[in-house]
């Protein structure tokens, strides 16, 4: 257990937390024709905002990115809604092929609808881009059970940072939490229960509740291993 | 005084703050706008002003002198901004230049950033000297008369940056256009918890029944918060629902139309008891938060609308608001969950009928309103954004900032 321990405190997990400042583009689409023209043409900036950072919203869990939530939305084109949302922006290498898969998925839209409708007055699409702000949270954890007492104090943007945010960072596309559990505290199996959750399902809070269940399980069954009552 | 946010604030906008304030502690940012009185502008920058203080940050506030012609101007080109038919006359911009010559001549424009706020004292950036310069519009901008918006696109285009309450308001009159709805202060006179016998006392004073449900709209007397499609919604609602219905304004010294308004909404209401309508003086922080604590539902019907920061002031009373769909009330009322939003007179009355009638639905909108302010719209993550503009300027735009 001693072993274990000072293993566990050689790496201790650092909380850091993003927030952004949003920036408008001065770009809008009234309709998917120019909603897919603006995607071509926007910046690399405005593409990871409404794609990655959807999750640092409050959104509708029934979509996965802004654009999906808009068609859905504004323009009710549930069909188009539910082709944007099957995107999975953490598929792509880079921002050039996200682009292009939802240029590709727009395009194939635009065939089938019948009319390219308009959103009504006051509901176009506004292109906007954000400056992000991350910071250390001021919290960190040595071990399991300090992990546990920091995930229920650290704010939401803390959670999207290193479940969602780490995935563009972090070799092999995933979460910072699991890799700290995994390469730290060499708990593979939890590790792995943590990645098994789909992140396109839940928003930030939900997955707080996720990571802490599975997290306290673990706790449990390390103190009835070391005799601890509980 | 920032500890004072402390388990009011999300964590992360207090340790934002403290992480800007180091880097920005020392310097100066003035603040200038027209009525240190009325309205929202006034209202949030004193309280915006000494939490940037005590912060390390030389915070300033001056407010411009000017004529009733000069308001009588402003106003109109207010109105057009916010696409209402105004004409205005060659005369009336020099005058509107004139006035701001003056002013730049006996204020200390001095400072390493300055934010200048809404149309009034825009012509201010001709006399810049050093610093950032920012302009804060606060007004719903989106579908402005053009010509009006061209001319203080003209002014707009000097500075560094605008910054909006709401995207669909950022008009490309300045190549650095942000983001950043308005605020308002938890610990504030017209936020703090009230004791029932405070709330009581106000009630009694201003002779507003509490064996009723109470109906309550706060806004100035301004067509474009219309006041007599409330009145109207609340004789719908009256017919099965007894209730009492309260407007309540304060005067502002940059809205020469609210005495008229005042009136007509007077003539209009006509001699029903049960219509109280209050012209509250200014400073009446106190009277409005307990109004706000003993409504039982809260409306703001603008047609036109800002950001509408008395929505935001009512959510976070635990009380269920019902908005018109306007300018940034829709940012605030996500519909059936933290509101209702509405789009007519009809509409209004049938969600007030609604809440009135299930007051389960009412005190569950009422919690979620107030948790998605904590969020959103408390006044440390208003004062976080100014310096983040601030600071991102300051250093050159990055997509990414690491402290």
């Amino acid at each position: 257990m001693e072993e274990h321990l000072s293993r566990e405190n050689q790496w201790p997990f650092e909380f850091r937390q993003c927030t952004t400042i949003l920036k408008a583009t001065g770009r809008k689409a009234s309709n998917l024709k120019e909603l897919r023209h603006i995607i071509s043409i926007v910046s690399d900036d405005s593409i990871f905002h409404h794609t990655y950072q959807y999750f640092l919203k409050e959104h509708i869990l029934e979509y996965t990115n802004d654009f999906a939530h808009w068609a859905g939305e504004s323009l009710e084109e549930r069909a188009v809604a539910e082709e944007l949302s099957n995107i999975d922006p953490y598929g792509y290498a880079t921002l050039a092929e996200l682009r292009s898969a939802l240029l590709s998925v727009i395009d194939s839209c635009l065939e089938i609808v019948s009319q390219d409708r308009p959103a009504p007055p006051g509901e176009e699409f506004y292109f906007n881009e954000t400056i992000t702000y991350v910071f250390p949270a001021g919290v960190w954890a040595s071990n399991l059970a300090e992990f546990l007492m920091a995930l229920k104090f650290v704010d939401d943007g803390s959670i999207y940072y290193h479940f969602y945010e780490a995935r563009m960072r972090v070799p092999g596309g995933v979460d910072d939490f699991s890799q700290w559990i995994e390469q730290a505290l060499h708990k593979k199996e939890l590790a792995e229960r943590i990645r098994a959750i789909d992140p396109f399902m839940h928003d930030t809070s939900e997955i707080r509740a996720y990571i802490t269940d599975i997290v306290m399980k673990e706790v449990s069954r390390d103190m009835e291993r070391m005799g601890v009552d509980i | 005084m920032i500890e004072r946010y402390s388990g009011i604030s999300p964590k992360g906008d207090l340790i934002l703050l403290r992480k800007l304030a180091e880097k920005l502690a020392g310097k100066t940012f003035l603040h200038i706008n027209s009525t240190r009185e009325g309205g929202g502008v006034a209202e949030i920058l004193q309280r915006m002003i000494p939490i940037m203080s005590s912060l390390g940050i030389n915070a300033r506030w001056d407010v411009i002198k000017a004529d009733d012609k000069f308001f009588d101007m402003t106003k109109k080109v207010h109105n057009a901004l916010q696409g209402y038919p105004e004409t205005i006359g060659k005369d009336m911009w020099d005058h509107h230049r004139a006035v701001n010559e003056k002013n730049a001549a006996e204020l200390d424009l001095e400072a390493d950033a300055t934010v200048i706020h809404d149309p009034q004292p825009v012509p201010l950036i001709n006399f810049r000297k050093n610093g950032v310069w920012i302009w804060r519009c606060h007004i719903d901008v989106s579908n402005p008369q053009k010509e009006v918006f061209s001319e203080i696109g003209k002014y707009v285009s000097k500075f560094d940056a605008a910054l909006y309450s709401v995207s669909r308001f950022a008009g490309g009159m300045s190549k650095n256009e942000f983001i950043i709805s308005p605020s308002i202060d938890p610990l504030a006179e017209k936020n703090r918890e009230l004791s029932r016998d405070e709330i009581e006392e106000t009630a009694r004073r201003l002779d507003i029944p509490l064996d009723r449900p109470v109906i309550l709209q706060v806004s100035r007397f301004d067509r474009f918060k219309d006041p007599t499609g409330v009145i109207m919604a609340y004789r719908k609602v009256k017919k099965y629902n007894d209730c009492v219905l309260v407007l309540a304004g304060s005067p502002a010294t940059d809205d020469p139309e609210g005495a008229e308004v005042l009136n007509e909404v007077r003539q209009f209401a006509s001699d029903d008891p049960d219509v109280r309508i209050l012209l509250l003086p200014a400073f009446s922080d106190k009277d409005i938060n307990a109004l706000q604590r003993m409504a039982t539902v809260i409306l703001q019907k603008s047609l036109k609308e800002g950001f509408g920061l008395t929505v935001t002031e009512g959510m976070w009373k635990g009380k269920p608001v019902i908005g018109g769909a306007a300018g940034g009330i829709p940012l605030q009322i996500t519909h059936g969950v933290t509101g209702f939003l509405v789009h007519s007179i009809e509409g209004a009355a049938f969600r007030i009928r609604q809440l009135l009638n299930n007051s389960d639905m009412a005190e569950r909108m009422g919690q979620q309103a107030r948790e998605y302010v904590r969020q959103h719209f408390l006044i440390t993550r208003q004062v976080r954004d100014y310096l983040a503009v601030w600071y991102t300027l300051s250093e050159g735009t990055k997509s990414l900032v690491e402290l």
